[in-house]
């Protein structure tokens, strides 16, 4: 019997796990949901599923899992509902906008005996894993500074509820918490955090942050939106043996130019991996649910991440160092 | 006709063969047309006198000998010893250049600053940074308003340890903080004519085995209400393949600027060596920053890049460094009582 999948939201995330659910075999992507609904439909219509709201999806007879990817203010009611529900739920990053919600959904999710997993697909990046085996094995030496970058356009300008601190938590809890879950997969739990951030108009965000553990490493994270030309990552490595980097910029195999000018996906696919991040990450999941495992990340996994992105905001709202100790 | 521009030349000399950058500023007094390279003194005599043959200089014994010959010097000791240099040079009322950090300690560089001023000569600091074609058409941008605000600076300065006595806290003031935190400093106070206010250090020895730090990132408020941070880590591995660098990234209301300050440089893949380098081919920092200093002075102006601007680029290391103290943020004004 396939995993039947019921999915919320069609943005970027929602479509992309909807369209990596059609590539898995075993898996059907059975109804979306959108606000408004008519949002819906050509999401519905390439997975050969119906249009339904958030609400009738978290009640259906018809669906084992549900995709939150809604605007991270709504994850809690959206999760909750389908974990009492009985549903697995994979909800997108970061957990929620809160940690009373995180808390929420995590305490749900345990009672109803369901799957509650979180989207950080950088665990999935092979870039990303690559960096985890050779610290893991030593290759590097002992970590001792670490810098990481992520940046995107000003996300806001074209999603408004991004803008809305309170909705979204903004640059930080957008980018950032993949850097933030990150350093905490390959260094675990640090000591102090320092953060600077500022907003400006048109959905403009910046922020530093330096990540301390007891010892070492020191770790700079860079989160833009500002990167007007696009998406970029990067990350350098230094251990007390070499040292590692990466610059997505410098990484494409593929680059594509027109004489007409930017030249999109309409002219020709510029793939770089065979199967993307996103479908490695869900194909994982559903492999997992069918053997009755846990999720490689699960909701007090995704909620301390949350909480390490809500201390960062903390140390740059009040200019102060901030101490950590992960929520148990 | 000769005569005449042989007394518009600057009579230079070298202060020390110390500092790794002093190969570099001794080629360049040995070029620039409007220099006499009038000689180099080294407290390493023997230093001292191979430096001065492989630039066709002369060597003086004493350093009375040089500042006798000399308009100007331009010091490359150690750290520490940039005060006793310059004092002695104030007293011989011969103008100074001085190597960056302009001293180790902010007492030490504010009596440099009042011994030039009351001598009547000049003191510039090292920061040739200032030089490069790609920061001078961002300070342009900037002070034309094209960026619109400047927001935030991520600067970096990440180096190979020099080795030397650039590990050593008695003759170098610090590790990597105080060696590579000023010229991003420098570069982002000149940039965006705001001051550092407040800083917030991270530092840590974790890879040479040094009592001073060899990694480290300033997290800092400006005056003006922007925050830039400065990576100024002993980071780059010996089989790196050149350095290091600077980079600037900087981010205004209305665009972002990304500015790699030596990327201008050919690929060599050296099987001889075993090694690829990097062969820097841009504009050469060092020649620009000594000859806009050399103009100053022939032409009776302030130089461009001063001891006070020395001064402000050594808070922020100072700061810094209590920050790290006390893992908490330290403002300058604090430093300063």
């Amino acid at each position: 019997m396939p995993l039947r999948i019921g999915v919320l939201g069609t943005g970027f995330a929602g479509s992309m796990h909807a369209h990596s659910a059609l590539a898995i075999e075993g898996a059907e992507v059975v109804a979306v949901a959108a606000v408004p609904l008519t949002d819906a439909t050509s999401l519905a219509k390439e997975c050969d599923a119906r249009v339904a709201s958030a609400e009738e999806i978290c009640a259906a007879d018809d669906i084992d899992l549900v995709v939150v990817a809604t605007p991270t203010y709504l994850h809690a009611e959206h999760a909750i509902a389908a974990a009492r529900a009985g549903k697995h739920v994979f909800c997108e990053k970061p957990l929620a906008r809160t940690l009373a919600d995180a808390e929420a959904m995590v305490h749900a999710a345990d009672e109803a005996r369901v799957t509650l997993a979180v989207g950080h697909v950088v665990r999935f990046f092979p870039e990303y894993r690559q960096a985890k085996e050779l610290l893991d094995a030593g290759t590097l030496g002992k970590p001792a500074i670490v810098t990481m970058t992520r940046g995107n356009f000003a996300v806001g300008s074209a999603r408004g509820w991004y803008l809305d601190e309170d909705k979204s938590g903004g640059v930080v809890l957008d980018l950032m918490l993949h850097d933030l879950d990150t350093v905490r997969w390959w260094f675990g739990e640090p000591s102090r955090i320092y953060a600077k951030r500022f907003k400006g108009n048109g959905g403009l965000e910046y922020a530093l942050a330096t990540i301390r553990y007891d010892d070492r490493p020191i770790v700079q994270i860079e989160a833009s939106w500002a990167e007007h030309s696009g998406f970029r990552t990067g990350f350098e490595l230094r251990g007390d043996r070499g040292m590692l980097v990466h610059d997505s910029r410098a990484a494409s195999p593929i680059a594509l130019q027109s004489p007409s000018g930017p030249a999109g996906p309409a002219m020709m696919a510029t793939p770089t991996l065979h199967e993307t991040p996103y479908l490695v990450q869900l194909r994982d999941l559903f492999a997992r649910i069918a053997r009755g495992a846990p999720p490689l990340v699960d909701g007090h996994e995704g909620l301390r991440s949350l909480a390490l992105g809500l201390a960062v905001i903390r140390s740059a709202d009040t200019g102060e160092v901030v101490k950590w100790k992960a929520p148990s | 006709m000769e005569s005449t521009v042989m007394t518009e030349r600057l009579r230079v000399g070298l202060v020390s063969f110390a500092h790794v950058h002093a190969p570099g500023l001794a080629s360049t007094l040995g070029a620039l047309d409007q220099v006499d390279f009038a000689g180099i003194h080294d407290d390493d005599e023997k230093r001292g006198r191979s430096a001065a043959g492989a630039h066709g200089t002369r060597f003086h014994p004493t350093l009375d000998g040089l500042f006798a010959a000399s308009d100007a010097i331009v010091i490359a000791t150690n750290n520490a010893d940039h005060r006793r240099y310059t004092e002695a040079a104030a007293k011989a009322r011969v103008h100074v250049l001085c190597e960056k950090p302009l001293a180790t300690t902010t007492a030490d560089a504010k009596a440099m600053i009042e011994a030039c001023r009351s001598a009547g000569v000049q003191l510039g600091t090292a920061f040739p940074v200032r030089s490069s074609p790609a920061v001078m058409a961002l300070k342009a941008a900037i002070a034309a308003g094209s960026l619109g605000r400047i927001r935030a600076v991520r600067a970096t300065n990440p180096g190979q340890y020099p080795g030397s006595w650039f590990g050593d806290k008695r003759q170098a003031g610090g590790g990597a903080a105080m060696d590579h935190t000023v010229h991003a400093a420098d570069a982002i106070r000149w940039l965006l004519g705001d001051e550092f206010s407040r800083v917030q250090a991270d530092l840590g020895s974790f890879i040479y085995g040094l009592d001073v730090e060899d990694c480290g990132v300033m997290t800092c408020d400006l005056a003006g209400g922007a925050f830039a941070s400065i990576d100024c880590s002993w980071s780059r591995p010996q089989t790196f393949p050149t350095w290091g660098g600077v980079t600037l990234h900087v981010v205004g209301e209305k665009g972002t600027v990304d500015i790699d300050v030596f990327r201008q440089a050919l690929t060599h893949y050296d099987d001889t060596a075993g090694r690829t380098r990097l062969l820097g081919w841009g504009d050469d920092l060092t020649a620009r920053m000594v000859a806009g200093f050399v103009d100053a002075i022939r032409a009776d102006r302030p130089v461009p890049i001063s001891g006070e601007d020395g001064l402000r680029a050594l808070e922020v290391v100072v700061a810094g460094y209590r920050s790290a103290e006390t893992k908490r943020p330290v403002a300058i004004a604090d430093i300063r009582a």
